[in-house]
C-alpha cells in the first residue's frame, strides 16, 4: 500500500476523522461561502449548529443533486452553479484556484469544475496498487478537460508520465510506445478504446500480447465492462483495475482482490439510500449513492444524489484494506420498467456484446419514459455480418430475448453513429425516444 | 484543499511528450527545468494575447502536446489568470462550445480544421461561437483561413517542434523566445529550423518544423 497508515486504518479511526472533516470543517465551511448550499440549507430551515452529530446529519441536511447545481447556474448566471467558495479575484488565492474543468457531459452540457491545489491525488494509492514504482514510466491516456491532477498523481509516486490521446487516431502510437517505453501502469482504458485497440492491432498487424507485455496493472473507467470485453482485453495479457465515479467527489477503484472498488472514507463520506426516497439501504443492498466530500473546500458537495445506483460494504477486504468498497450497478435515470420488469443497461450489455456484430456493446435504450410497454434499443454493429441486417437483427433481439425474459425492438445503426456521441470514453446509454 | 503526500524523491523525467520528426511521431522526454523554463517563455506570449489578471484562457488541445501545453497553463497562473481545457477533436468540439458560452474567455488558443468541423457538422455559426471572444488562435491554415472568413480575426499558435510561436494582437509577425530558440529558414527546403539555446533534457539542433516562413529579425516569424 502507498500508504497503509491511511489505506488500513481501523474504522474508528475512520469515523473519527470523518466527523472531525464534515462536521467541524467542511459543513460550516460551505454553509458560509456557497451560495447552493446556503439557499438550500435555508430552503429546509436549517444551519451548522443543527447538525451536531452524524444523526443530524443523515436526519436533516437537504440533499443537492445535478438538476439543482444546473437551476442554480441559470437563476444567478453562475457557471459555478453556487458552488464556488473562493473569491477567484483573492489574491492568496492565486496559484491555488488555477483552472476549471468540466465534466464529461454524457447527459448534458459539461459542467465547470474548479479546480485547486497542487500536487498528487489520492489516486496515488491506486497507481501504486497497479504495480507501478518510482523510475517506471507510467501511460497517461485520458483527455485534457480532467487537468493536471492525474500527471502530477504519476509523478507523485515517482513515474514519468507518457502522454497519449484516448482517440483513434493515436492508438498505433500508444502500442508503439507501450513496446518501446514499457510503461507499467496506465489511466485510463475504456470500452471504446478497447475497440479502437483491436481494430488499429488488426490494421496494423500489431502483437498485442507482445507490445503491452509490459503492463503491471491497467485502470478500467468510463463505464462497466461486459465479461466478453474483459476477456479479450486479459487475453492480452493485462489485469483490470475496474473505476467508478464516487459521485463526482471522487472516485472508487479495485486493489488486485478485484473485489469491489475502494473509496477512501478520509476523502468522501458516502452513503446509500433507497433510489425512491431517503431512508438507507442495508450493507450489500441496492441503493443510490449519494456523496459528500471531506476535503474539497474549493467547490464542495454535500449530501449529492449522484443517480448512480450501486451496492456498497464496509466490511474489511482481503487485501487488508479497511475502507468502504462499492460495486456499480447503472444509473437510476437510466432504468425503465417494461411490463413490470425494471431494465438497466447492464442487464442487456452482455447478450449485445455476445453477438460478433455487435460486441463493441454500443447500444442505447430508447426511453420514453420510467414505465414503458416495450423496449427499445438502439444497438451498434461493425459489420452487417454474413447474412445481412436483417439476419442480424434477429440474432441480437434472441440474445437479448434470452437475458432479459422478453423480445426487445432492435434497430441497428452503425457504430460511429453512437461513438459520435461521445466523449471518447463512453458514450449515453440512455436515449430519448 | 488536501492533496495525497508524494513519493519523497521524484525521479526521471517531467513526462514523455512528443514531436513530429520528418511525419513520425518521435517521444520527447522532458524535464521539470524545461517546463519552468517554457512557463517563463509563454507568460509574454499569453499576455501579447490580451490576457490579463482576472482572466480566463481556454485551450483546445490533445494531451499528447501536454509538454508544450503545460507551460501555458501554468503561465496563465503567473498573469492572475485561470485556463480551461477541451480536447482538439471533433467530437469535443461540443465542449469548446459550450465553455466559450459559460466561461466567457478572454483567449482561446488552439483551434485546428477537426473542431470547426465538428461545430459546422452540429450546425453551429463559427461567427456566433468564437464572435465573443476577444483573441482566438489557429493552429492550421485551414482553420485560419475559416475563422477569417467567419469574420474572427484569428491569430496564430504555432508548434515548432518543442517551441512555440504566438502571433500576438498587435502584430503580422509570430513572436517565439529568441533568448532560449535559435529559428533559422534552411536554405535548401526553405523550412523553418529550430534550435535550443539553452541546455534540455533532450537537445533540440536543427529541428525541421514542417513549417515555412521567414525571419525579418531574431524573434519574429512570418509565415509563407
Amino acid at each position: 500500500m502507498f500508504s497503509p497508515e491511511v489505506e488500513a486504518m481501523p474504522r474508528p479511526q475512520i469515523e473519527q476523522i470523518r466527523d472531525e472533516k464534515l462536521l467541524g470543517d467542511i459543513i460550516p465551511w460551505a454553509y458560509e461561502r456557497s451560495g447552493l448550499i446556503r439557499e438550500t440549507w435555508d430552503a429546509a430551515g436549517i444551519t451548522p449548529k443543527d447538525v451536531q452529530s452524524m444523526d443530524d446529519f443523515a436526519e436533516k441536511v437537504p440533499f443537492i443533486d445535478k438538476d439543482a447545481i444546473r437551476s442554480y447556474r441559470d437563476r444567478h448566471d453562475d457557471p459555478y452553479g453556487g458552488l464556488l467558495c473562493i473569491d477567484p479575484a483573492d489574491p492568496t488565492m492565486r496559484g491555488v484556484f488555477s483552472a476549471i474543468f468540466s465534466t464529461s457531459g454524457t447527459t448534458g452540457d459539461p459542467t465547470p469544475a474548479p479546480y485547486a491545489g497542487r500536487g498528487p491525488s489520492m489516486l496515488v494509492r491506486e497507481f501504486w496498487e497497479l504495480g507501478t514504482r518510482p523510475g517506471d514510466h507510467f501511460m497517461h491516456c485520458l483527455f485534457t478537460f480532467r487537468g493536471p491532477g492525474v500527471h502530477e498523481t504519476i509523478r507523485g509516486i515517482g513515474a514519468t508520465p507518457v502522454f497519449v490521446d484516448h482517440q483513434p487516431e493515436d492508438i498505433a502510437t500508444l502500442l508503439r510506445f507501450s513496446r518501446e517505453l514499457r510503461p507499467t501502469g496506465w489511466y485510463t482504458l475504456s470500452g471504446p478504446l478497447v475497440m479502437m485497440i483491436e481494430h488499429t492491432a488488426a490494421a496494423i498487424g500489431a502483437d498485442l500480447a507482445e507490445d503491452l507485455a509490459g503492463y503491471k496493472g491497467v485502470i478500467f473507467a468510463g463505464e462497466p465492462i461486459g465479461p466478453r470485453a474483459r476477456a479479450k482485453v486479459e487475453g492480452w495479457g493485462l489485469e483490470l483495475f475496474i473505476q467508478t465515479s464516487l459521485g463526482d467527489v471522487g472516485a472508487a477503484t479495485e486493489c488486485a482482490e478485484h473485489d469491489g472498488c475502494h473509496f477512501w472514507e478520509d476523502c468522501a463520506y458516502v452513503e446509500s439510500l433507497d433510489p425512491l426516497g431517503t431512508d438507507p439501504v442495508g450493507d450489500g443492498e441496492r441503493g443510490e449513492l449519494v456523496s459528500t466530500t471531506l476535503i474539497d473546500k474549493v467547490a464542495p458537495l454535500i449530501r449529492y444524489r449522484s443517480d448512480d445506483l450501486v451496492r456498497v460494504t464496509h466490511e474489511p477486504c482481503a487485501c487488508g484494506r479497511t475502507h468502504g468498497r462499492s460495486w456499480p450497478l447503472g444509473r437510476k435515470g437510466d432504468e425503465i420498467v417494461v411490463n413490470g420488469v425494471s431494465v438497466l443497461p447492464g442487464d442487456v450489455w452482455p447478450a449485445v456484446e455476445s453477438v460478433d456484430e455487435t460486441s463493441a456493446a454500443l447500444f442505447q435504450i430508447v426511453r420514453t419514459g420510467r414505465e414503458m410497454d416495450a423496449l427499445k434499443l438502439r444497438v451498434g454493429y461493425a459489420s452487417e455480418g454474413p447474412h445481412g441486417l436483417a439476419d442480424l437483427r434477429t440474432r441480437v433481439t434472441d440474445s437479448v430475448a434470452a437475458a432479459i425474459g422478453f423480445a426487445p425492438d432492435i434497430e441497428l445503426v452503425e457504430n460511429d453513429v453512437l461513438l459520435r456521441q461521445g466523449p471518447p470514453h463512453k458514450i449515453p446509454r440512455v436515449t430519448k425516444g | 484543499m488536501a492533496n495525497a503526500p508524494g513519493y519523497e524523491d521524484v525521479q526521471g523525467a517531467w513526462g514523455v511528450g512528443r514531436v513530429v520528426v520528418d511525419g513520425v511521431i518521435t517521444p520527447w522526454p522532458v524535464s521539470q527545468a524545461d517546463i519552468d523554463d517554457d512557463i517563463e517563455a509563454a507568460v509574454p506570449q499569453l499576455a501579447s494575447l490580451g490576457l490579463t489578471e482576472g482572466g480566463l484562457v481556454l485551450i483546445v488541445s490533445l494531451l499528447s502536446h501536454a509538454a508544450q501545453v503545460f507551460p501555458f497553463e501554468q503561465a496563465a497562473g503567473r498573469l492572475g489568470a485561470l485556463y480551461s481545457s477541451s480536447d482538439r477533436s471533433p467530437f469535443d468540439a461540443y465542449r469548446c462550445a459550450s465553455l466559450i458560452r459559460q466561461l466567457r474567455p478572454s483567449v482561446v488558443m488552439g483551434i485546428d480544421h477537426r473542431v470547426l468541423d465538428g461545430l459546422e457538422d452540429a450546425g453551429r455559426d463559427l461567427a456566433e461561437v468564437f464572435g465573443p471572444v476577444p483573441a482566438v488562435t489557429a493552429v492550421d491554415h485551414d482553420a485560419h483561413a475559416r475563422l477569417q472568413a467567419a469574420g474572427v480575426d484569428a491569430r496564430w499558435w504555432l508548434a515548432l517542434g518543442p517551441a512555440s510561436a504566438v502571433q500576438p494582437l498587435d502584430d503580422d509577425a509570430l513572436r517565439y523566445d529568441a533568448a532560449r530558440w535559435w529559428v533559422e529558414v534552411d536554405d535548401s527546403e526553405g523550412d523553418l529550423v529550430v534550435t535550443s539555446l539553452t541546455e534540455r533534457l533532450t537537445p533540440c539542433a536543427r529541428f525541421r518544423t514542417g513549417a515555412r516562413g521567414t525571419i525579418p529579425e531574431p524573434g519574429r516569424l512570418l509565415l509563407a
